[in-house]
């Protein structure tokens, strides 16, 4: 843990998550604060300076896709959704808004802490620091452009080291397919998930240990892909 | 025009044969009588007469009868080549043929135009017939109106409509389509439907409408009114037509019956499907919502009596709450089905994203159980409604843990079978009874198993998102026989079958 713990402010209007999140938050190290709702989670973010927001979409007297760019203003905090499930479009929505990753409820706290983490480190972390990212026996060079799995140089084509290095850039965040889509393949192929599909395939087939039972590169079904790192 | 003179052209060829008919007969008379005598001659000419009238009728009969008395006078009786008689036999003779001329050519016409009336009545029966047929092989209300106004604007050479409702008739089919009612046709329609009378143009009622109406009847309820229109303004329906149109109408009439008897069948079976599902859902909640709260509210009681940090008590606690986030919801989605409020968003869909994504979510309650995926690295990509393709695999894959015994292992494999792509999840469970279709039936469970709570409600989901997707579920017994094996079938057209070069 850092010198001073990361800030998180917690925003639900339902009393008994807050309670859930504040006990398993704070045994995890993190300072938190709370709102109830989109007023109280405005003037919390400019008094407390989180480092990390968690905003559950259902507030009762906004909507929580409104509030996103309100909150991911300056100072900058990362910022995780959370929502129903079933709700992928609200899903979606969120992450093109700057949302840097969700979880739905209800969730596993053992994914939350993960998600908080990965997000965390993503904030805190400059580019440079993260050269290299290590995921399980496979770790990528972004500055040298080399992949390696156990250590051997594996080939991968200019699309497949795009695709692989925007996930490794964002480790542990779920991307979106049309974001994804966008920067690999360009605006024209929005909405031509084959072509992700298969470029993700082949990078399976290079990198996991069991291609049809993936654990480096996973899918979020109707949202997108995460790099799983560490 | 041109009718009549065909007609007259026809009745002068007529007259001609009859005549020729008597020049042979005398021709051949010519022949006999100076080898035989005259006697047989007057029979020669019989078969003449009764051939022409026969053939052509009252007149020709009669100018062959006149001619073959003429001729005989001329060329067989004394003195010759006169038209003197001096013999009473003679005279007999000429008399019979005439006699025999007219007798005949009145049976003749009286056959013929029976003969007549028997064709035009299998013709209209043909008719009848075939528009019955036509009407028959419609099943919608919209469709049947349709094929009638086609089938009448092609009998009757008009435009043809059909409409009901009151106070204000609405048009529910017309042949061409677009035809506009003028207020007064909308008047006339209304008048027949109220008064089951012909209305419009050409009738004593509403003269000013373009478009003359028909009542459509069924027993005495006027269902429809028919509109027959001619541009040119002819009557569309000449006087000996109306009992053609009355039968067509009839037949439509029975058509537009069983329409409707049929749909209202169909509502009452869906009501009772529905009455049935709100039964047994309610039934079912108090079931499986109860059963793990009792779990929970028991292992919460006591872990806080006994101040005990019991992990026992803690997973139940967990499993069974995890069993009621899935069964709530199933709940919702049965619901989203049962609304039809089912909306698509279709992508191209990796299934090995799809499995893996629903083992993830399952991973608590799978814990250490053995689960074999075989999914070829050339699998075709399939289009699907990843959500929706979502909860069918944890639905069959919590099916298959639940029916596979504690530890027993569960086995998902997928193969491209002639150009259709079949997912299938096996469990080493006791299999599916002989009625499998009846596995993926609402709330059914199956049988020889004690209620574990939510598996029918899940395979009804199942087939519920796999059907709105087009695609179609299957339950059936492991080859082996040890366990069952529900498949997931995306057909042909869902398949991705082009290749994609990404790059």
């Amino acid at each position: 843990m850092p010198a001073r713990p990361p800030k998180i402010l917690v925003v639900d209007d339902e009393p008994q998550i807050r309670t859930l999140l504040r006990a398993t938050l704070g045994r995890a190290g993190y300072a938190i604060a709370e709102a109830a709702n989109a007023r109280e989670a405005l003037s919390a973010k400019s008094i407390d300076k989180p480092d990390l927001i968690l905003l559950d979409l259902g507030l009762p007297d906004r909507d929580g896709l409104e509030l996103i760019t309100a909150l991911r203003a300056e100072p900058r905090s990362a910022l995780i959704v959370v929502s129903a499930r079933d709700q992928t479009e609200q899903k979606v929505a969120a992450l093109d808004l700057g949302a840097d990753d969700y979880v739905t409820k209800p969730f596993d706290t053992e994914e939350l802490l993960a998600r908080v983490r990965a997000s965390l480190r993503q904030r805190l972390a400059s580019e440079s620091e993260r050269q290299v990212i290590e995921a399980g026996a496979v770790s990528i060079d972004l500055l040298s452009r080399i992949v390696r799995r156990d250590g051997v140089d594996v080939h991968v084509t200019p699309k497949e080291w795009d695709l692989l290095a925007e996930l490794a850039k964002h480790p542990g965040r779920v991307l979106t397919h049309e974001n994804l889509l966008r920067t690999v393949w360009g605006p024209a192929h929005l909405g031509q998930t084959e072509y992700l599909r298969v470029a993700i395939r082949a990078l399976r087939q290079k990198l996991e240990a069991e291609p049809s039972q993936p654990r480096l590169i996973v899918n979020e079904p109707g949202v997108g892909y995460r790099l799983i790192a560490g | 025009m041109l009718q009549t003179d065909a007609s007259i052209t026809e009745r002068i060829q007529a007259y001609a044969g009859a005549i020729a008919m008597v020049a042979v007969a005398t021709l051949i008379g010519l022949w006999i009588a100076p080898r035989w005598g005259t006697a047989p001659v007057d029979m020669i000419y019989l078969p003449a007469v009764l051939a022409a009238a026969a053939l052509w009728g009252l007149g020709p009969g009669l100018a062959a009868g006149l001619a073959a008395a003429v001729a005989y006078n001329f060329f067989f009786t004394e003195p010759l080549h006169t038209l003197q008689m001096y013999h009473v036999t003679d005279i007999v003779t000429v008399v019979i043929l005439l006699i025999v001329a007219l007798v005949t050519s009145q049976l003749a016409a009286g056959i013929r135009s029976q003969a007549q009336l028997a064709a035009s009545h299998a013709a209209r029966n043909a008719t009848i017939a075939g528009f019955a047929g036509r009407l028959l092989s419609s099943s919608s209300e919209t469709e049947i109106a349709e094929t009638a106004c086609a089938e009448l604007h092609r009998l009757f050479g008009s435009n043809a409509m059909l409409v009901s409702g009151l106070p204000q008739p609405d048009l529910i089919a017309a042949m061409p389509v677009g035809n506009r009612l003028t207020p007064s046709d909308i008047a006339a329609a209304a008048l027949t439907l109220e008064s089951g009378e012909p209305a419009g143009r050409g009738t004593s009622r509403l003269q000013p409408a373009e478009w003359v109406f028909y009542p459509v009847r069924s027993g005495s309820a006027v269902i429809a009114a028919a509109g027959l229109a001619r541009d040119d303004g002819v009557p569309p329906v000449a006087e000996e037509q109306i009992p053609l149109l009355d039968n067509l109408l009839d037949q439509l009439a029975l058509a537009l019956e069983r329409a409707r008897a049929d749909s209202d069948r169909r509502e009452v079976g869906s009501l009772r499907e529905r009455d049935r599902l709100r039964s047994a859902l309610l039934s079912s909640v108090g079931h499986d919502l109860r059963t793990p709260l009792t779990a929970i509210i028991g292992a919460a009681a006591e872990l806080r009596r006994a101040r005990a940090n019991d992990p026992e008590l803690l997973a139940t606690i967990e499993s069974e709450a995890g069993k009621l986030e899935r069964y709530i919801s199933n709940l919702l989605d049965m619901a989203r089905i049962e609304a039809g409020a089912v909306k698509l968003k279709t992508e191209c869909v990796d299934l090995v994203d799809a499995v893996a994504a629903a083992l993830k979510d399952l991973r608590q309650g799978l814990a250490s159980r053995e689960v074999g995926v075989d999914l070829p690295a050339d699998l075709p990509l399939v289009r699907a409604d990843p959500q929706l393709l979502h909860h069918c695999l944890i639905n069959l894959i919590d099916n298959a843990a639940r029916y596979s015994g504690a530890d027993g292992p569960i086995w998902i494999a997928a193969n491209a079978v002639r150009g259709d792509v079949k997912l299938t999840i096996e469990d080493r469970g006791p299999g599916l009874p002989v009625d499998r279709e009846r596995a993926l039936d609402v709330f059914t469970r199956l049988e020889g198993s004690d209620r574990r709570g939510g598996a029918g409600l899940g395979l009804a989901i199942v087939k519920g998102f796999a059907e709105a997707m087009g695609a179609s579920v299957t339950a059936g017994n492991r080859k082996d026989g040890q366990g069952a094996a529900f498949s997931l079938c995306f057909p042909k057209a869902l398949v991705v079958s082009e290749r994609v070069d990404a790059g």
